[in-house]
């Protein structure tokens, strides 16, 4: 695996000198003329008004947990679905001989040519064997993650103007005539 | 004069079971003897340098060449000219003039600004986009680092280009660059889940995490690309498009830097050189996500035409030469499809108006994730429901397995736990049923 450290410290190096290069030699011919207007952040034209280092309401609090749970769990999918490609590919009774052997090499992570010397053949009524499990496996793994994301849509936290929403949906079943937008947007979180 | 060793060990992807005959090659001729203490570090130093020039080249190259292709094809679409003049016809060195323009521009930061963030943000973007075409074979075995999770890597590592863009929105100092980052971070984690659940849909298919051995995988036709390996997939490809002009902040999806609300977004407060990495790393990236695609589902460097696939691989078994021009076919072939969608994203980007961002993300959490969780269940059923009723696991063709290459797979041993992520799941799974 050093071959890859090694790949990825050079291309860090190459990315960076790809950018620094350009940046150097612009140095020798680019004006440098600061006043204190182009130094300022840009605001439509006006005196920016106080930082923008502030505290806001990030929508997307749910949306984001919601992502860390599906990401990890699609990772899971990658290597799952390495072995169950390979399952199913076996389970398929036309295949010859020669990619029997091969596949089964591979599906056991055997070296090439094992499965051909000796008894490590995987048929195919195994193969369709491992395929089932397969599949039950994952449709339990994925049921959880699928009824946590519905259960997320059903509270509405998918919603990105969420608060206005409701409140609107309430100021509906009051009376018909609420003005929505008098009110000032509630920014409550999902806790 | 190059060897056939040495040139064997630019084509192949096992640089590392080159290594004696490059490292020969080097005392020998190539470098004359001027490093006669070269060893297996040094020589796959060499090689690695190699790769950067070379994969330095597809990584800067088209992005020239389709901002350019942008703007002619933007013109073209509004009934405009676009470029015309730079570069005799077609302006077709406009990108070059733009980068000389640029280099003149004066390098502003606001003092509002985080000024290192800030100057840091376009080495971050730059690299992670650069990096992610380690992974990618551009044609067969042409690949800077050939591995068994090259998909799950590379999708990994461009993903790192959102760090650089939300640090450029945060560190400006500015609200409507704050504003861009923030969106692109609510698009980024939610455009993400149907991006890996559409992008697990070829591995179901081909049964591995290596690029090169998908596109291995559909040779011989056009019913063997997986594409057109069943309904779902067919669909899928549709998805992961999307998909990914969203994760590439592209049109309709643009809404970090949507210039019409948000004056430029997370690139309001940059100037000259520095703002145009930023585009320079969205365009090599559009480039990116077109090549995976195309090997994922488009066949790669296959045309779908048995009779020139089998003919190319034929020519190409006769020497290394021919095997070298085979490739270069290949690439050619690989390099046309991906130009191709990323044309659409062009045209794309000039036809459909952009959405709210309210839009953006009911378009992924309410539409795109379940369609693509829908897409997976029904791609892991196929070929098992197939297998129950008619015996076979392919409607089209010859089974899957029949194409599996014979030779170049490494085994993951138990002694090396550092290649251990390669594949540890097939042993233990295999083993225990």
């Amino acid at each position: 695996m050093t071959d890859l450290l090694l790949h990825f410290l050079l291309f860090i190096i190459a990315g960076s000198v790809l950018v620094l290069a350009p940046m150097l030699i612009g140095k020798l011919v680019r004006p440098w003329l600061p006043t204190p207007e182009k130094q300022s952040v840009y605001e439509c034209g006006e005196p920016a008004i106080g930082s923008s280092y502030i505290q806001f309401d990030i929508r997307f609090y749910v949306v984001a947990l919601l992502f860390i749970i599906f990401d990890v769990e699609v990772a899971f999918f990658f290597p799952w679905a390495t072995v169950y490609g390979g399952a199913t590919q076996l389970a398929d009774s036309r295949l010859s001989d020669v990619a029997r052997s091969n596949l089964s090499d591979k599906l056991l992570n055997l070296a090439p040519g094992t499965s051909a010397a000796s008894d490590t053949v995987v048929s195919a009524a195994d193969a369709l064997y491992l395929a089932k499990t397969g599949v039950v496996d994952i449709a339990v793994f994925f049921a959880f993650i699928l009824v946590g994301f519905a259960y997320v849509w059903k509270r509405g936290d998918l919603d990105w103007v969420r608060s206005l929403v409701s409140e609107f949906q309430q100021s509906q079943a009051l009376t018909r005539t609420a003005v929505v937008a008098d009110q000032p947007a509630k920014t409550e979180m999902a806790s | 004069m190059i060897s056939p060793v040495f040139m064997k060990t630019l084509l192949g992807t096992t640089i590392a079971e080159e290594l004696p005959g490059l490292v020969e090659t080097l005392r020998g001729n190539f470098l004359l003897g001027w490093l006669p203490s070269l060893d297996e570090s040094g020589a796959s130093l060499v090689a690695a340098i190699i790769h950067v020039t070379l994969v330095g080249l597809f990584f800067g190259l088209p992005a020239f060449a389709f901002i350019w292709a942008e703007r002619k094809v933007a013109g073209r679409i509004q009934d405009r000219l676009g470029p015309t003049r730079v570069g005799g016809r077609f302006g077709w060195l406009q990108s070059l003039a733009d980068g000389i323009k640029l280099i003149q521009k004066e390098d502003l930061a606001p003092n509002a600004a985080d000024r290192w963030l800030f100057q840091l943000a376009p080495y971050l973007v730059v690299v992670a986009a650069f990096s992610a075409f380690m992974f990618v074979p551009f044609s067969d075995g042409w690949t800077a680092m050939a591995m068994d999770i090259g998909l799950f890597i590379a999708l990994a590592v461009l993903s790192l280009e959102v760090l650089g863009i939300v640090l450029a929105g945060y560190s400006s100092g500015s609200k409507w660059s704050l504003f861009g980052g923030m969106r692109e971070a609510a698009q980024m984690v939610s455009y993400e889940v149907p991006l890996g659940i559409t992008a697990v849909i070829p591995v179901v298919v081909a049964g591995s995490m290596n690029l090169n051995e998908i596109v291995t995988l559909q040779s011989g036709g056009l019913q063997n690309w997986i594409l057109f390996h069943d309904p779902f997939c067919f669909i899928a490809f549709f998805v992961f498009f999307t998909v990914t002009l969203a994760s590439n902040k592209r049109a309709p999806f643009d809404l970090a830097e949507a210039e019409s609300e948000l004056v430029g977004g997370f690139h309001t407060e940059y100037s000259g050189m520095r703002w145009s990495f930023f585009f320079l790393a969205e365009y090599a990236a559009m480039f990116f996500v077109s090549m995976l695609a195309a090997i994922l589902f488009l066949g790669g460097w296959w045309t779908g035409i048995p009779a020139i696939d089998s003919a190319v691989v034929a020519v190409g078994e006769g020497s290394p030469a021919w095997a070298y021009l085979t490739r270069v076919i290949g690439m050619t072939i690989l390099l046309g499809k991906a130009g191709l969608l990323v044309f659409v994203q062009i045209w794309i980007r000039w036809t459909l108006p952009r959405l709210r961002i309210d839009q953006v993300m009911a378009t992924c959490l309410k539409y795109l994730v379940p369609i693509s969780c829908a897409l997976f269940l029904g791609v892991v059923l196929w070929p098992l429901v197939l297998l129950m009723t008619l015996g076979q696991s392919t409607i089209l063709g010859e089974p899957k397995g029949e194409r599996l290459p014979v030779s170049d797979r490494k085994v993951v041993s138990v002694e090396q736990p550092a290649t251990a992520p390669a594949e540890p799941v097939p042993a233990t799974e295999g083993g225990a049923h």
